[in-house]
């Protein structure tokens, strides 16, 4: 499973201003697994896309490499 | 060199925005192509290594856009996809890497596993058959829907027929090629 993390965690980093600030963490809730993206807050534009075009092709290439049924969720959050 | 550098000039589908070229000499422009190329390698080998894929990565320059292939072992089908759905988003992202570092909006084109090169024959040869039924029958020919890059490959076939010309009709994902028989 860190092998997904760890290629999400490397395909956000190429695309963002800020990529010492991405982390990528696994979770595991009632619902699933979910890897929560984390981003510096000027970079989450990026991350999500025009029309969330972005973090769906993030979605569509986790989907591929074996994460079908894991849920990317990026995280919207300045705290 | 300098003939490979022309934008293909039937582009009537795929990346016609070009708003972030800052190329002006070809000379210039064959050395931010090379640069995307070395940009986009670097991003997707180290995907490579992280999955621990087998793959050889080709870096060339075609009709005035970078060019990468990836060919090797049987792993490299799940970054095609279905339908080439997990290709097209992985050369979404590798533009997007690209732009990050050059500032300028790419056409960089990814292949992998030989997909577009199989499935450009394949819709070539659709593209032609349809423009012959149509202009057997006379009756207008809907076929299913197609991403970009597929769409562009049939109109560029059904042109080489006469008699007949094509068109894109619906919105993505839906939007499909229409062909008509010329009056």
């Amino acid at each position: 499973m860190t092998v997904l993390a760890d290629a999400l965690e490397h395909l956000v980093r190429g695309i963002v201003d800020n990529p010492d600030e991405v982390r990528v963490n696994l979770v595991t809730t009632r619902r699933g697994r979910t890897l929560e993206v984390h981003v510096h807050p000027d970079d989450l534009g990026k991350v999500i896309g025009r029309g969330g075009r972005t973090a769906t092709a993030l979605r569509t290439v986790m989907a591929g490499i074996g994460g079908r049924g894991v849920r990317v969720d990026v995280v919207d959050t300045d705290r | 060199m300098s003939e490979t550098l022309q934008a293909s000039g039937a582009d009537r589908d795929v990346d016609t925005d070009r708003d972030g070229d800052k190329a002006s000499s070809p000379a210039e422009l064959e050395e931010l192509l090379v640069r995307e190329g070395d940009i986009a390698g670097d991003y997707l080998e180290r995907l490579l290594d992280l999955l621990d894929y087998d793959g050889d990565i080709d870096l060339d320059v075609e009709a005035g856009r970078a060019v990468v292939s990836i060919d090797g072992g049987d792993d490299l089908d799940k970054l095609v996809g279905r339908r080439g759905e997990v290709l097209e988003a992985l050369q979404e992202l590798t533009r997007l890497a690209v732009q990050q570092e050059t500032g300028a909006r790419s056409r960089l084109m990814l292949d992998i596993a030989g997909w577009r090169a199989n499935r450009r024959s394949e819709l070539a040869d659709l593209g032609r058959a349809t423009a012959e039924k149509v202009l057997a029958t006379g009756k207008a020919a809907r076929l299913q829907p197609m991403t970009p890059f597929e769409r562009k490959v049939v109109h560029d076939a059904v042109a080489k027929v006469g008699g007949v010309h094509s068109e894109s009709e619906g919105e993505e994902p839906n939007r499909r090629v229409v062909v008509f028989k010329k009056d």
